[in-house]
């Protein structure tokens, strides 16, 4: 799986333009608590669709805002068309001829496409806009790469597919040489994916260079010249398509390693705690986000759930919450229907909550530790007395969580925002784990710590089985989804699309069940 | 070690602003300079006539209305909500309160007690509409209290051509004045001083001691901050946003709805048409040079009030009052810069604090070690 | 929190640097300062005079400027020493009898008060210092041994102005435009449609008031009153009269762009409005501000002092409608006629 067996499988009449249009060598970026990624190298050369994949969490965001002037690396050297240049914003990535295509599209939706292609770079003769040369210039781009874009129609009135090339060529426009597309394919439907990849073809037909990142492996293997992998933040391996199977890859991202110390000896009950029945969502397009999503907890069990990012777990996670609305559904606690209760309600009849993006939903930053100790459980003792919040119980209960979930802090009145995002977590699990819950929602919640912190958290949700609590764990870790859970059902689009025995899986199945490779253990 | 994270917190309280003063003085006399008028005899032309214990009575008096407003517009701020109505709906409860006082008599203390009553619902009525808009259509309080400010305006001078009583050869019109029984006494505080202050600054400092204790003590208070410092988290948290905005809008209202009565119970007894005005927008600039806390909005009212009250007598002396209007401008301005430049310094300081008191603990303690 | 913070202090500035910018300069020591040995200066010691002015003071294009004027010409005729002070907008009672308090302490005396909002002041810091003499200017409420109320018969000098609207309509339709709506202002409405009414009961009367207190940018906002008088013109009028102070400027852009005419106020607007805007004022009802002030000061000169009201009105010739411009000489005897009858009691005007 080496990159020097290439040749012989790759488009003959490609390989002679080997000039390098992107080399990345030993990137490294910190940021507090965490390294997001540590010497990545990567060359990527001119003319080719270039792969990076990795699990949510791997580090491509990072590398990619990297490459695109975002950020500046902490470590190693970027090189763009043999020569090595410094970002400073994306500003000068777009000089040096790179162009990024978000996810997200950012178009405006009452403008045309002319004006919104032109916007921020209005051509202008003498002052007045010049429309018509810009028309031209979108027109001639359109034909030579097959864009098939219309300059003047509105951007409200477009497709998605349609809304995506509009966004290409809004980067070529800018003069852009090297393409980098980050997700491309998540909003697209498959026969949309197919003439994106035609397009793409076309344009390192005409000599681009585009880096594809994606966690959808059937995809890659269809587009890409060249599959860089990088997990836990570094490249792990650079492969050639032809030489690799979907399986492969998998295992390439997850890391060969199995689950860490696995508690075999099952706790599960027959006593069923949680019930979620039928739970249906829409978003405000009307497309559903859950769809008919059904699944019991028993005390003592872990439910695990699989799924690339997007699917509806976050959905389901803030639904079960009460944060979100149901179109339809029914959740039961034990045998009471708190359907229609409120979050604070949910929370006080036992459900613990570790959120998935703690800084948005988990913690206050600018507060003191023993506030957010109070956050979450502000009916509950030893935080209140009555209507009153009661400082010295909390703030001895915060101690306590502190010794307990070794939280490392000078003091219980320092800011949470002071603290490693490891420190944040274990704050978080303690205080989740306090009064008595009878229900665990985590959400990654192993997501941006450390090793240490990983591992002890690990261990906190393994007690909380031991204890009888019903766990749902949502995971993008499957080292970590595996391990931790007693049955695993993969989300796909809002839809169950299978249950995994996770005894009995490898984390490269899991992977493909989660792809919907339709590969189901 | 909490005390000394304390006293550091404290350090940086109170040197904050005063930076943030001196900043707005050298900026004024600055000013000064450039006008060619003199800055020390302005200084002490100010001085002067600010500690003649008649000028401190005023001062009080002024501060007092100044408080109530700040007070209004803070708990509004606390939760991120910006509360500019407090204008119209102070002048709306005024207004109200004048109308239907003189329109009743009662015995004194049930009188006092009903006027103070009608301004706090009318306050906190006006503010509901604001409220409700935000919740039910995602109206920004913004834009809505700015609108209801100036229909206020329409619908008092509406409503006092109604109820208005007129006086013989006068080119005011007002509401029919308020019986003895509505006069709220005044406090002979100030020795030296023939001018009473206001009685209702008891009722002022009641009601700082009453948002501090709600906002700092109260599991209300506390689900308000959150919601004010991330309303996200605030909503995984179990707080109800929406019933949230409802009730610090109409607390802020009602306190909005005591910023005219210092005014009408202890000195005007009426509202005609030269009630003061404006008073809402000086609350803004007050709770943001006192961080919306109890005690530096006090401090942030008398300072604003002094120089106001002062200001007279500056025309007097051939200096332009607009002075002072250029100073409170600059401390709003500088005030905030500051405030964000040490709340900057204080996070990346305490963070260093962190990883150093953390780098001193010994690092053979196992990871992930637990009880 | 923060992004709350930054806008409020963003909008507050704002606010501050407008009312920073509307606050007119004030009180430039007198020009007569230097030249202590004017002329006419009486040989006693000089007379101090205080003059508070309303919101706006001097530069206000209205009646602000009307009293310095007469405070100027006093300093120039009479040799007189002067201070001026000037009111905030919205500020309270206390402010303003404060303000009277300084210029009493600080040796003023007479204390002019220029508008009816220092009625109350006037009272409370009169009684103070009894020695002190107070005038206030459109009030008669603030009575007092040491208080002269300056009064004007705004709504007499209105109906001369109504009927020279009525008599120079051609469509039988004209307008009337206030700055603030409050009694004064009433004053001026009741005597204008009077005079209108007299000429042509039929006549259609349109009328508008900018803006409601304490909103009082009603005196010195051109753009609103430009905006009112378009739409009066629009409407079918062809004359309006604009008793808004310096709002008025906008109305004569208005008048000139419709290729109307317009009636100004309390001035010679004639005279004092942008050349480019004269030809459209037909006549101003005049408001002798300045003439009531000088005689005050005057009469404080020659130390002879009448505490109660002096009413301005035709007779006493306070109040009247200028000629300047030509273009009311071919209907002056009709106005002439009714000015007599308003004198002699045979038409009574009414005051709302």
């Amino acid at each position: 799986m080496s990159t020097s067996s290439a040749s012989s499988t790759a488009d003959p009449s490609r390989v002679d333009d080997t000039g390098m249009a992107v080399e990345l060598r030993g990137i490294t970026k910190r940021f507090p608590g965490v390294v997001a990624n540590k010497d990545v190298n990567i060359a990527v050369r001119r003319g080719r669709v270039h792969a990076i994949v990795g699990e949510n969490g791997a580090g491509k965001s990072t590398l990619m805002n990297t490459l695109y002037g975002m950020q500046r690396p902490d470590e190693g050297t970027i090189m763009i068309e043999g020569k090595e240049v410094a970002f400073h914003s994306p500003s000068d990535a777009i000089a040096a001829g790179i162009g990024m295509v978000h996810q997200h599209f950012m178009l405006a939706d009452n403008l045309t496409v002319l004006e919104n292609v032109v916007l921020g770079s209005e051509p202008s003769r003498g002052g007045f806009l010049d429309f018509g040369r810009a028309r031209s210039r979108i027109q001639e781009i359109s034909d030579t790469y097959g864009l098939d874009v219309r300059p003047d129609v509105r951007v409200e009135d477009l497709g998605v597919g349609d809304r995506q090339r509009v966004e290409i060529l809004k980067v070529l426009y800018r003069g852009a040489r090297i393409l980098i597309l980050d997700e491309p394919t998540a909003v697209l439907v498959p026969q949309e994916v197919e003439e994106l990849f035609d397009n793409l073809r076309e344009l390192t037909g005409e000599g681009l260079t585009v880096l594809f990142i994606s966690h959808k492996l059937d995809e890659v293997l269809s587009v890409a010249d060249e599959i860089t992998v990088i997990r836990r933040g570094t490249t792990v391996d650079t492969v050639l398509p032809a030489d690799v199977t979907a399986r492969q890859l998998a295992q390439l991202m997850v890391g060969s390693e199995l689950p860490t110390p696995e508690t075999r000896e099952s706790t599960v009950t027959d006593t069923v705690e949680l019930t979620v029945e039928g739970f249906t969502m829409h978003n405000l397009e009307g497309r559903a986000v859950l769809d008919d999503v059904s699944f019991d907890i028993r005390r003592g069990q872990v439910l695990g759930i699989a799924g690339v990012e997007g699917n509806g777990q976050a959905e389901l996670v803030e639904a079960i919450m009460g944060m979100r609305a149901l179109s339809s559904g029914t959740l039961r606690l034990a045998d009471r229907d708190l359907s229609s209760w409120r979050t604070r309600e949910r929370r006080e009849a036992g459900i613990a909550y570790i959120p998935e993006d703690r800084h948005r939903h988990g913690m206050l930053l600018d507060a003191p530790l023993w506030e957010n100790r109070v956050l979450g459980h502000q009916t509950q003792p030893p935080n209140v007395k009555g209507p009153w919040i009661d400082k010295a119980g909390a703030r001895r209960d915060t101690q306590r969580i502190i010794e307990q979930y070794d939280v490392r802090t000078p003091g219980v009145d320092v800011l949470a925002s002071s603290l490693s995002g490891g420190n944040q977590q274990k704050l978080i699990v303690g205080r989740e784990m306090s009064g008595e819950p009878r229900v665990l929602i985590a959400s990654h919640p192993t997501r941006g710590v450390d090793v240490g912190a990983q591992a002890a958290i690990w261990e906190h949700i393994r007690q909380a089985r031991r204890d009888g609590l019903a766990v749902l764990l949502i995971s993008a870790d499957l080292d970590e989804l595996i391990g931790l859970s007693d049955s695993i059902k993969v989300i796909l689009r809002g839809r169950f699309v299978a249950d995994v025995d996770p005894s009995d899986v490898t984390p490269e199945q899991l992977g493909s069940a989660m792809t919907g490779a339709g590969e189901k253990a | 070690m909490s005390p000394r994270v304390d006293l550091r917190r404290l350090v940086l309280a109170i040197g904050a602003p005063v930076l943030a003063i001196i900043f707005a003085s050298l900026v004024t006399a600055l000013v000064l300079v450039a006008a060619g008028d003199p800055v020390w005899s302005t200084v002490t032309t100010l001085w002067d006539y600010g500690s003649q214990p008649r000028t401190i009575a005023l001062t009080l008096n002024q501060g007092t209305t100044y408080y109530l407003s700040a007070l209004a517009v803070a708990i509004g701020f606390r939760m991120n909500l910006f509360n500019i109505g407090v204008d119209g709906q102070y002048r709306a409860a005024a207004f109200a309160a004048a109308a239907i006082g003189g329109a009743v008599s009662l015995p004194k203390p049930l009188h006092l007690l009903l006027i103070v009553a009608v301004a706090v619902a009318v306050g906190a009525m006006w503010a509901s509409i604001a409220a409700v808009l935000k919740v039910t259509r995602g109206v920004s309080e913004v834009i809505s209290t700015i609108m209801l400010n100036a229909i206020a305006t329409a619908l008092i001078a509406y409503l006092l051509r109604k109820v208005k009583v007129d006086v013989a050869g006068s080119n005011n019109i007002g509401t029919k004045p308020l019986p003895e029984s509505g006069h709220f006494p005044g406090i002979p505080l100030i020795p030296g001083s023939t001018l009473d202050v206001y009685g209702f600054l008891v009722v002022a400092v009641l009601a700082g001691i009453a948002y501090s204790v709600l906002l700092g003590r109260t599991r209300f208070g506390f689900d308000l901050r959150a919601t004010g410092r991330s309303q996200s988290a605030a909503v995984a948290s179990g707080v109800d946003v929406k019933r949230m905005v409802i009730v610090s809008m109409l607390l802020s209202g009602a306190i909005a709805g005591l910023v005219g009565m210092p005014q009408l119970l202890g000195s005007s007894y009426s509202y005609s048409l030269d009630f003061p005005a404006g008073l809402g927008f000086t609350g803004i600039a007050i709770a943001l040079v006192g961080r919306n806390n109890a005690v530096g909005m006090v401090f942030a009212a008398l300072l604003f009030s002094f120089l106001d009250v002062s200001s007279v007598i500056l025309d007097i002396n051939d200096i332009s009052k607009e002075i002072v209007l250029i100073m409170q401008g600059t401390i709003v301005l500088s005030v905030v810069v500051v405030y964000e430049l040490v709340r900057r310094y204080g996070i990346a300081a305490e963070q260093r604090r962190v990883s150093r008191e953390l780098t001193r603990t010994p690092a053979s303690e196992p990871e992930g070690a637990r009880a | 929190m923060r992004r709350v913070t930054t806008f409020a202090a963003a909008l507050l500035t704002g606010a501050l640097a407008l009312t920073a910018c509307g606050g007119s300069s004030t009180s430039q020591t007198s020009p007569a300062d230097s030249s202590s040995g004017s002329s006419s200066a009486p040989a006693k010691s000089k007379l101090k005079v205080g003059l508070a002015y309303d919101i706006g003071g001097r530069g206000d294009q209205s009646f602000n400027d009307s009293a310095a004027a007469g405070l100027d010409k006093a300093k120039a005729d009479l040799g007189i020493e002067a201070k001026e002070a000037e009111a905030s907008a919205g500020e309270a009672d206390s402010a303003k009898e404060e303000r009277l308090r300084a210029l009493a302490g600080a040796g003023f005396n007479p204390v002019i008060a220029v508008g009816f909002a220092y009625s109350g002041a006037v009272a409370k810091v009169a009684k103070e210092n009894p020695d002190i003499h107070f005038a206030i200017i459109d009030d008669a409420n603030a009575a007092g041994p040491n208080i002269t109320n300056l009064l004007f018969a705004e709504n007499q000098g209105s109906f001369l102005v109504g009927a020279a609207a009525a008599l120079k309509s051609t469509k039988k339709n004209i307008g009337f435009i206030g700055g603030v709506d409050v009694p004064l202002i009433h004053k001026f409405q009741a005597g204008y449609e009077a005079g209108a009414k007299a000429v042509d009961p039929s006549i259609k009367i349109q009328s508008k008031y900018l803006t409601q207190p304490p909103d009082f940018s009603g005196f010195g906002a051109p753009d609103k009153g430009k905006t009112a008088a378009a739409g009066m013109y629009d409407a079918g009028a062809d004359v309006v009269f604009a008793a808004a102070g310096g709002s008025g400027a906008g109305v004569f852009e208005a008048a000139k762009t419709a290729g109307t005419k317009a009636i100004g106020v309390d001035s010679d607007q004639y005279k004092t409005a942008d050349p480019a805007v004269r030809s459209v004022i037909l006549t101003s009802m005049l408001k002798k501000v300045d003439v009531a002030v000088f005689d005050f000061i005057k009469s404080a000169t020659e130390g002879t002092y009448t505490p109660g009201p002096r009413i301005y009105d035709l007779k006493a010739n306070g109040v009247d409608y200028s000629t300047s411009g030509g273009q009311v000489d071919d209907i002056k005897d009709k106005l002439d006629a009714f000015k007599q009858k308003i004198i002699s009691g045979e038409i009574t005007v009414p005051e709302k």
